[in-house]
């Protein structure tokens, strides 16, 4: 059985045979510095460490991990969006990680945090007195030039003592073998959020591994951040809230995941409102005081009425309320100035003058050409420099090419870029031309070094600024990697810092005795029950219209039917599903089309797809609200029932499939969601949803004159049948099938049953107006509850019903109007038009 | 010169408002050439609070904010202003330009009055390719800054179309260059895009001109309604100097200065946020009577 190679061939371990066949290609780029292989031409041994414990995992085995690495991002849904496009794409990620040794690390977090340090203290010079400028250590123009020096926030003294709560350097190993800065970001950083997810998928991935080398854990870090925005308020347990600019934004994903993981609440600028001299969130019960915002939308549109006048991502009045002091903006509005490339030639000398130490950290080699001696030294050589904007991520005049490289261009383009850099040589910065080091990726069963770009994140806190140890760290396929950002071909990989010892394990959860015990969690804004209403209200129309669809599907192949009442039930379900527009009354006349379309159509909005799409987009704003498992079973849904199936059979198998899917979600929200009002607000939605569909199928299907097929079919629609046949020993009759499907307060799929539900939640969420009158949603559920209390099946008529349903969608709209005063019919802020 | 300026801004709105947030930049600055005398704004409804401060550019800003539910707006500024600046002659000598722009490249204050504030592109005025090409040929090689911008307002004077009914407040620049036409606004912002192309420190200048014309002139363009025109740094000895590229004048004692910015943005007079009725009728109303 054995196989009995050579003495000498059995102190080879197959790792050691596989990791050489891997590298047998590797080698440094010419000119370039290379992470897996030192400067001496030898492996690393950090690296040599990692390869040696990963050879050994088997090539199977390996390509499993990496396969269920990748379902893990999928199933998460863990989605960015390229800049100018419309549709979330998935995450990239590169299978093996970077990696870097404690050591080396050490050198990069003193490098970081000397930075920082240095541009709070630039900062709090520019918007207060400015001396920095009257002295002529850094030029006007330097500072002027950049849109998000603004001047609404010269002399407000940043609330919470500091105008950088959080920041990041991309940075690259240069050829001398240090760490090189290449770009800050100072305003509103992102990609700590991605680290976080990456970091998951990879550590779980390889979990032997990850544990075996040492790698510094992640969680201190954001705790560190959070208790730090926390102190930074002034009062305890203030409430912080996270500023997305909407789940249109490229990184949308990010900042739930970093709301949900925080703890912070996840706000869009309409959710927030000035009062006092406060910021305040728009709640179900009312505004809430906010203390501190982290901010994800830029500088220029965080106030209409100061800044970008055009902006609907902001607050109106928000600088204002910074001026008295009423909230702790992270980073402060305006620190993004900081980023522009003018800068970078002054910071050796700031930092002598303001830290008197030396600059720690090297940047490229940039010259400024708002000054004369840079920009003749620039113009002299000009196809040596790489030519970046001095102020903004491009090119003044080149657009969508930032950055130029000077010596590619044609001659009559390189001469209209010297003519710009004469005619406004302030707008430009020339750069050297650099080669940043490699790292290992794997591809096609061997690794190929490929140029990365490293995010490394930084968090203020109370005793100093602390270091993510790790990071975002994005690899190109092109050679220069200084303009990668996620667009095609650009991965991202998971960061390790080893260490020789072992580490702390850690989470975010907090130490025992420092957490006071509350049962009420926070407070729930309006959009995020709006949107939880809707949510529910969309699940259970999908559910309705499944089972529309099943009993369509099955009634046309049931041999034993009546033909012409089954063919009138056939053509009732028809009519809803054209009502519902999950067909169109054209493709009745080709009645095999009729499921079809009303399952997978993507026109009809009606259709289950589209319903369970939108199930999908609204979940997708309420994501740091949902479990990980429910947004894995929407993701399934959707990309299952998207799949093309044609016979009846198979549409039928899909839609049972789905409604199982569907019964899950319920029973995870009702099992294990906590009964904050969050979760009354989506329970509602599906309350007053199945309400109206019930009452509708009763009229429907329980006509005063209708047969036994008719109430047939309505009691499968409300899923009833066991029930009916286990209380009344006769086939379906009309009165006890009303009594069943609207008014029987014990059955829970009945009209009755969903009104009750309805009137519980509403009495238990908090009042808003103090007048002391009953709100309108609670009169009407309360009316209607006395009506469904008092009525007899007997007395039923499809009048009665048709009254009933039309109160039901009144109820619904009036639950809308006064809880969400953002939803459709809100009446938001508008602009003061015309030349005044 | 002694002048009482009214100016009547009033919103008619569709359907009711409850809630404005408004800031507004209705007081004459005090400067060189300019004295404020007295200055009083009514407003109805009555704010539910007013707070004033200075923008970075040294205007007098009120906030205001309104609670009460109203159909109309009315904001009612009265001031009077003592004028009496001395404008350089269009011929007068001056440094030549591309000393200016290399001096307001290195200049060592960010502070309002500071030439480097007004170089860059800002919200509403970008730097656009044609424009500064077609400021350009105003600008000889060593000639003099105050006969170049002379010269580059004339031009816009001759070669841009009046007319009020051409643009609004979000017609883009590019396009107001292209068509050749437009308000006061649309000139002084054309002006500006040319001189900042070439890397001259140029600024807006919101303000009023007197209604009734000396005996024997005709009557100004813009005079019955708020105006703008530009201001050039001209050096450290000539200081700013007002252009009126919409009626190709240098600025005298016709021109009150309101306010003065990077653009229109900076400067509205009337500015907010309302919530209730997205459609609103605008009227402005402006009455400048020489006193004395």
């Amino acid at each position: 059985m054995s196989g009995l190679g050579s003495n000498q061939e059995s102190k080879v371990r197959p790792g050691q045979r596989r990791m050489a066949q891997w590298t047998r290609d590797y080698a440094r780029l010419p000119g370039t510095p290379d992470e897996y292989i030192g400067p001496d031409g030898a492996p690393r041994a950090a690296w040599t460490r990692f390869f040696d414990a990963f050879s050994a995992l088997s090539p199977p085995d390996i390509e499993r991990r990496f396969a269920s690495a990748d379902r893990h991002l999928r199933e998460a849904g863990v989605t960015y969006r390229a800049p100018g496009e419309t549709a979330d794409r998935l995450w990239p990620l590169s299978h093996l990680p970077l990696i870097i040794d404690e050591a080396d690390w050490q050198q990069l977090t003193t490098g970081i945090a000397q930075r920082v340090q240095l541009f709070e203290m630039i900062l709090r010079d520019l918007y207060g007195e400015a001396r920095l400028v009257s002295d002529s250590a850094v030029p006007a123009a330097a500072i002027a030039g950049s849109n998000e020096y603004l001047r609404a926030v010269c002399g407000i003294k940043p609330p919470g003592g500091r105008h950088l709560h959080f920041y990041a350097a991309d940075v690259g190993r240069g050829p001398d073998g240090r760490w090189w800065v290449l770009n800050d970001r100072t305003q509103a950083p992102s990609g700590a959020g991605y680290a976080l997810e990456n970091r998951l998928v990879l550590s779980r991935a390889f979990s032997n591994l990850y544990k075996s080398m040492n790698v510094e854990r992640v969680a201190p870090f954001f705790e560190a951040f959070r208790d730090s925005l926390r102190a930074s308020a002034d009062r305890d347990e203030p409430r912080i809230g996270l500023l997305t600019p909407g789940a249109f934004s490229e990184t949308y994903f990010e900042h739930a995941t970093l709301a949900r993981y925080l703890g912070f609440l996840l706000v869009e600028g309409d959710d927030l409102a000035v009062s006092g001299d406060r910021i305040h969130i728009r709640t179900v019960a009312g505004l809430k005081r906010l203390d501190v915002l982290l901010r994800r939308v830029d500088s220029n549109f965080l106030d209409p009425l100061e800044l970008d006048a055009s902006s609907h991502l902001g607050v109106p009045g928000l600088i204002d309320v910074l001026r008295k002091d009423g909230v702790v903006v992270a980073n402060m509005p305006g620190s993004g100035v900081l980023e522009a490339r003018a800068l970078l030639g002054f910071l050796p000398s700031l930092c002598r003058r303001l830290l008197g130490e030396t600059l720690v950290m090297p940047h490229i080699a940039t010259w400024w050409c708002g000054q004369k001696s840079a920009r003749e030294e620039v113009l002299s050589r000009l196809e040596d420099f790489v030519i970046e904007g001095a102020y903004g991520r491009t090119v003044p005049g080149f657009a969508g090419h930032a950055p130029v490289l000077a010596g590619e261009l044609p001659p009559a383009e390189r001469d209209r870029l010297r003519q710009a850099i004469t005619d406004r040589g302030i707008d430009y910065v020339g750069q050297e031309l650099v080669r940043l080091s490699t790292t290992p990726v794997w591809e096609q069963g061997r690794i190929t070094p490929r140029p990365f770009v490293l995010r490394v994140f930084a968090a203020a806190t109370p005793q100093g600024w602390t270091i993510l140890p790790g990071g975002f760290c994005r690899i190109a396929e092109k050679a220069d990697a200084r303009a990668v950002s996620m667009g095609d071909g650009v991965r991202s990989a998971d960061v390790w810092v080893v260490s020789d010892k072992a580490v702390a394990s850690a989470t975010l959860l907090p130490g025992a005795d420092t957490v006071r015990i509350r049962r009420i969690a926070g407070v729930v804004p309006s959009r995020a029950a709006d949107n939880l209403f809707w949510l529910g209200r969309y699940l259970e129309r999908a559910e309705a219209t499944l089972r529309l669809i099943r009993a369509l599907g099955t009634s046309t192949r049931d041999p034993d039917k009546g033909a012409s009442t089954a063919l009138h039930s056939v053509e009732r379900i028809q009519r809803i599903l054209v009502t519902w527009d999950a067909t169109s009354q054209a493709t009745r006349t080709n009645p095999a089309r009729v499921i079809a379309e009303a399952l997978q159509s993507e026109e009809k909005f009606g259709s289950a797809l589209s319903l369970v799409r939108s199930v999908q987009r609204t979940a997708s704003t309420l994501r740091e609200r949902l479990s990980p498992d429910a947004w894995q079973i929407i993701t399934e849904m959707v990309e299952r029932l998207a799949l093309q199936v044609d016979d009846d059979d198979s549409i039928v198998s899909a839609a049972e499939l789905t409604l199982q899917e569907l019964a899950s979600l319920a029973g995870l929200a009702q099992e294990n969601m906590n009964r904050a009002a969050g979760w009354r607000f989506l329970d509602m939605g599906r309350r007053a949803e199945r309400a109206i569909n019930t009452a509708r199928f009763a009229r429907q299907f329980a006509y005063d004159e209708a047969g036994d097929d008719d109430l047939d079919v309505l009691l499968t629609l409300v899923d009833c049948q066991i029930t009916y046949r286990s209380r009344y020993l006769v086939g379906p009759a009309l009165a006890p099938v009303r009594d069943l499907a609207v008014l029987d307060p014990y059955n829970p799929r009945s009209v009755a049953f969903q009104v009750a539900a309805l009137n519980d939640h509403i009495a238990a969420l908090p009042s808003l107006k103090e007048h002391g009158l009953i709100e309108r949603p609670q009169r009407l559920a309360v009316a209607l509850q006395a009506t469904l209390t008092t009525a007899e099946a007997a007395t039923l008529d499809v009048k009665t019903l048709f009254a009933l349903e039309q109160d039901l969608l009144n109820l619904a709209d009036a639950i809308g109007l006064h809880y969400f005063p953002h939803g459709p019919n809100a009446s938001r802020p508008e602009k003061l038009t015309g030349l005044a | 010169m002694i002048y009482d300026i009214r100016h009547v801004t009033t919103y008619a709105y569709e359907s009711p408002v409850s809630f404005a947030r408004c800031s507004l930049r209705l007081e004459p600055r005090t400067d060189d050439g300019q004295q404020l005398i007295s200055h009083a704004v009514e407003i109805r409804p009555r704010p539910a609070e007013r707070t004033v401060r200075r923008d970075f550019f040294g205007t007098h800003t009120e906030s205001v904010l309104i609670e009460t539910a109203h159909r109309n707006l009315r904001i009612d500024s009265r001031s009077r202003v003592s004028v009496a600046r001395l404008a350089p002659g269009r011929t007068a000598p001056s440094p030549p330009w591309e000393r200016i722009r290399d001096v307001a490249f290195e200049a060592t204050s960010l502070g309002p009055a500071s030439p480097v504030g007004y170089v860059f592109a800002s919200s509403l005025v970008p730097v656009l390719a044609p424009l500064t090409a077609y400021a350009a040929p105003s600008f000889a090689p060593g000639g003099g800054i105050l006969t170049g911008a002379v010269d580059l307002m004339h031009r816009i004077r001759s070669d841009f179309r009046y007319d009020s009914k051409a643009t609004v407040i979000s017609t883009p620049l590019k396009e107001v260059f292209e068509k050749r036409h437009g308000v006061c606004q649309d000139f002084a912002h054309v002006m500006i895009a040319g001189l900042r192309g070439l890397g001259l420190p140029a600024a807006y200048v919101s303000g009023y001109l007197r209604t009734v014309p000396p005996a024997g002139q005709p009557r100004l363009q813009g005079a019955d309604s708020s105006h703008a025109w530009v201001s050039v740094w001209c050096g450290a000895e000539l200081g700013w100097v007002g252009f009126d590229p919409t009626n190709d004048l240098l600025v005298e004692n016709d021109h009150i200065v309101l306010s003065i910015g990077r653009d229109f943005s900076d400067v509205s007079p009337v500015d907010g946020i309302i919530v209730g009725s997205p459609k609103q009728k605008l009227n402005v109303a402006v009455d400048v009577l020489l006193v004395e």
